[in-house]
Formats: structure tokens, sequence, C-alpha cells
């Protein structure tokens, strides 16, 4: 891993405090049992309960588009710029490309980000760019690339899904040629328990095997053509409860697409009265 | 995907063809849709290495190594040991990875090897423990591509898989303890090793879709054919990734074809590995190059 020279960074050895409390005491069985009590999760939702999405195009003044969303206590900035030659390419090549930055602000975890891309980053960013590249008209603009950035600023839980969701509006709003409207969503799964849109602490518990079977799904569709734009899943899951969660997935991903066609019309709307 | 220069220039008739034979289930070089071409795998290849494995399936070369050191746990899992794996795209196996051009490549194999191997079910990273909060193996695990001839995914798991199942973890005499200081001593019998427990270890599958039927291992002309890829990666018949290559998307049933398709072919190739692997004998001599 190359350090980064030009900032301070934390010594190697720090730890984070919270390890030392009394929460990380209990196992980890004990901990989920908390997370989930008699049905109802810790913020008092149902384990199928999406949480409350605000979405808003145009933050960034100087993006051609850009999109915030808020999913919860999730927050994520998202930008499209004008597409622009490929850099270092000296082939010609027939489709556009998109390039995907996916970064988590340094102070959005629990644990201090870096500011370089760790590798969690760098896999977020390439499942985001082959969501994306699925919606995307490339061949409109050959030879060029589309930089999409997204910056989370407070990580809690689901943030890839978000990112997916708000990329795709702010893809929309900076008038890039698309097929259709892309939403995403995130399934955490521990046991018999299956946790929609899972917050931080349940999508880390899910990542964990504290029963046989356990893991996270994240699954991308586009609406009118119900296709899987991307489908990427972590763990040790059955193939029955992969194919059930795709069902239950598309389901989720299909009650997004009025939040996002809203915020469109909202955003075309805004456009008409300036002009 | 990875497309070669040559494969570009492939003529739209032998492009036809392979459509048409896919769906009478029959493929250019005479497999069914099913069916992997021959490989060949040897392992204990570097003798620098803790253990080691060397795959070819049709003009894919794949070489394992895997490198044990002595590191201390990550403060929240202080129970694991920690096991890594870094792809290495020589400019040797094709002029596309000349500079930085195979680092795309390479970071989305080893996200999908580590992402594979971090479930507890399927790899328990807690035998490589040595000490609680102190110490632990770490196993560092190098893939060098040699040559590059499509299916990289399959191949690339099947060597990792057998250079894991190959690789000898030092036994430790005794630990002393002296305020921070930790003083580890190794048997001094050097054959007198403890091997990883590999029976869980994913094999991942790539299947193919062209037209609407899906393929297993495509060769390069099959490979251009599809608009992408669905890797799965299964361990003991339970699926422990899933992540798509190309650009494609999927129908949801389709999605699910692939699925099924995946996961029983991974099966056979468990099956097939581990009878392989079984007929190996310690310290039988096999050259690099044979």
């Amino acid at each position: 891993m190359p350090v980064d020279h030009k900032r301070i960074n934390a010594p190697e050895s720090a730890v984070p405090y919270k390890l030392f409390t009394k929460l990380n005491t209990e196992s980890l069985k004990e901990q989920y049992q908390k997370a989930i009590r008699d049905g109802i999760r810790v913020d008092g939702r149902k384990p199928s309960e999406h949480r409350k999405i605000f979405l808003k195009t145009g933050i960034v003044a100087h993006a051609k588009g850009s999109a915030y969303i808020e999913q919860g206590n999730t927050k994520v900035v998202t930008s499209v710029f004008d597409p622009r030659e490929i850099p270092n390419r000296t082939d010609y090549c027939l489709k556009g490309e998109i390039y995907c930055e996916f970064k988590f602000a340094p102070f959005s975890c629990p644990k201090r980000r870096l500011h370089q891309q760790d590798s969690q980053e760098k896999e977020c960013s390439a499942i985001m760019k082959k969501a994306l590249e699925a919606v995307v008209c490339r061949e409109e603009f050959p030879n060029f690339q589309v930089d999409v950035y997204a910056l989370v600023l407070h990580n809690d839980g689901s943030a890839l899904s978000a990112a997916v969701t708000a990329a795709g509006v702010a893809l929309a709003s900076a008038g890039i040629p698309m097929f259709d409207i892309i939403t995403s969503s995130t399934l955490a799964i521990q046991g018999e328990h299956s946790l929609f849109d899972p917050n931080f602490r349940e999508e880390l518990l899910s990542e964990i095997a504290i029963e046989k079977e356990h893991g996270v799904v994240i699954l991308c569709v586009t609406s009118t053509h119900q296709q899987i734009s991307h489908f990427h899943q972590t763990g040790n899951l059955q193939l029955n409860t992969i194919t059930q969660s795709i069902d239950t997935l598309h389901n989720t991903c299909k009650e997004i697409v009025p939040v996002v066609q809203k915020c469109l019309v909202k955003s075309v709307l805004s456009v008409i009265s300036e002009s | 995907m990875l497309i070669l220069s040559s494969e570009k220039t492939d003529n739209p008739a032998r492009i036809e063809r392979t459509y048409y034979l896919i769906s009478e289930n029959i493929r250019i070089d005479g497999r069914e849709r099913e069916d992997y071409r021959p490989m060949e795998i040897e392992t204990d290849v570097v003798s620098h290495a803790f253990g080691s494995s060397r795959l070819r399936l049709a003009n894919t070369d794949v070489l394992v190594a895997v490198k044990i050191e002595v590191d201390a746990p990550y403060p929240e899992r202080p129970l694991e040991g920690k096991l890594e794996f870094f792809v290495d795209c020589s400019a040797n196996a094709t002029p596309e990875f000349e500079g930085r051009g195979g680092e795309e490549l390479a970071v989305e194999l080893s996200n999908c090897l580590s992402s594979a191997y971090r479930s507890e079910e399927v790899f328990n990273l807690k035998k490589l423990c040595i000490m609680k909060g102190r110490k632990c193996w770490k196993l560092y695990v190098d893939i060098l591509l040699l040559e590059v001839g499509g299916n990289l995914f399959d191949a690339v798991s099947i060597a990792v898989k057998a250079a894991l199942w190959n690789t000898q973890i030092p036994k430790i005499k005794s630990i002393n303890v002296d305020g921070s200081n930790i003083d580890i001593q190794v048997c001094d019998d050097i054959f007198s090793c403890t091997k990883l427990d590999v029976t869980g270890a994913p094999l991942m599958v790539t299947v193919c879709k062209i037209g609407d039927k899906c393929i297993v291992d495509p060769n390069a002309a099959e490979e251009q054919c599809s608009v992408g890829a669905v890797v799965v990666a299964v361990s003991r018949g339970n699926i422990c990734t899933i992540s798509q290559t190309g650009t494609g998307s999927f129908h949801p049933d389709t999605f699910k074809s692939c699925l099924i398709l995946g996961i029983s072919v991974a099966q056979r190739l468990e099956d097939s590995l581990t009878e392989t692997l079984g007929e190996i004998k310690a310290n039988q001599d096999v050259g690099f190059l044979k």
C-alpha cells in the first residue's frame, strides 16, 4: 500500500478507541440479537422496510450534473462532468467510457479514512462503473470519457447503493444520453434474517459468519427494461437464498423509481422556469 | 473482459457460426456448453515459496506462489490471521499489459478473490493465529499471469486453491513472552509442517451468455460474442461471491439460470481437482517447463 507523503498521516499503530468500549465485550451473537429484537430493528424499522430517501439535483455548481442523496443517515454527493477525451489513449475506441471514483470522506466512517483510495473504495468504484456502463448510451460519445465522482459524507450502510442511484440521477441531469433509469438496493443476510437497506452496524455484522449463511447482496436494476445491470454478493449463501433475494431486491428497486422520476421532473421544471 | 488485438479482427462468419453452434449445444472446438478445455496442473514448482502451483488451461498460463510471514493481527479481529492476494499482469502475457495496462484487471481479480475468501465458512483465518492480538501468520498469495488465453477467473481460482493446498505452515515449538517482546521458536525439523485446510476454498466459474444460452470456459472467439459474464465463486455448494464482468446487463431469469449452471459446473470441477490433487505424491520430481 503506497503511503501518502504529502499529508500528515495518523501513526500506523493507532487503534480506534471504540474497540475498548463495553459494547465490544459482547459476543457477536449478542450484538446481532441486539440489532434485531422481535423482528424490529434498532431504528424501529421492520426487516423489509427501506429507509426514507431524499434526492436533489444540481447541488454542485461547477459540475455538469450532480445529485445529493440521503438515505436515513447515509449521505452521498455525486457529480458528473462533461465528456472529455480519454487521456493517454492512442487508438480509437467505438464506445465512450465512464470513469468512476467512489470515495469515503475521511470523517464518514467510525474509523478514519485516508485521502487516497483504499482497496474497498477501488472495488466500489469498479462496481459503480460496471453498473452505470449498462445504462449509458456509450456509442453516442466515442473516444470520450465521462467522469462520475461519488463522495460519501456519512456512511450509515448501503452507501454504494445510494451512490449508484444518485449517480444515475446525476448522469440524467447532466444530459448524458441514457437508456434507462438505474436504481440500486442492498440486502444484508444473517441466518434467517434478511434486512433491507441495512445500516452500518447491520451491514458490518452480516459480513461476519455468526450463522452458517450470511452475506451482503447489492442489486442494480434498470427500471423499464427490467434488467440487472450489476449484481454483487459477498459472504456465504445458498442458491435459494440468492434467487429469493434477487426477486425481493428487484421489487425494492422498483419502489425507488418514482422517487427518482419525481426528482428529475422537478429539476427539469426548475430549468424551464429559469429560462 | 479482455479482448486481444488479434481477436478484434475475427471475421463475422466465424462469429455467426459460433452463435449457431452454441444454440445446438456444440462448440467450434467440439465441446458441449458445459465442458472445460483440458488443463494441466503442477504443484510445488517454486522452491523458495511455502506453496506453489502452476496451471495451464489451453492458452492461459498462471503461476501462483504463497509466502508466509509473521505479523500482528488487525486490532478489530485479534483472533484471525491475514490473507492477501496480489495479481501481477506481466507484459509477457499480452502486449496490452505493458505499463499500467493490466492494473484494472489485476485489481478486479484480487478484489474478487479476497471477497470470495472473506467468509469464515469458506476459509478459516483463525487457524492462522499464533497468539491472540499479538502474533499471527500472514499469507501472501502472489499470482503471476504468464499467458492470457481467456477465462482468467476460473484458472486463477483453481491455481490459488492448489497453491494453498500445497502450502506448508511451519510448526511452532515455543513462544516466549517478555513484556511487549514476543519470541517465537519454530520447529527445527523443516519437514514437520501443518497443511492448510482448503476443503472450503472457493472455485470461480465464469458463465458467459451467448445468444440466449450460457456457456462455461469460453475461448477467445466466444468471449468476443458474449456481452457479459457472471463470475460465481462456489464453496461447498454455497455461493460465496458473485460478480459480473463485461458491460452487459442480464434479465433476472437468465441471471438465475447462470447461477444454477455455475454451481453445478463448480461442483464437478471441485471433484476432479480434489481427485487430481490426491494423486500428486510428495516430493514428486516435476520440472517447471517439463
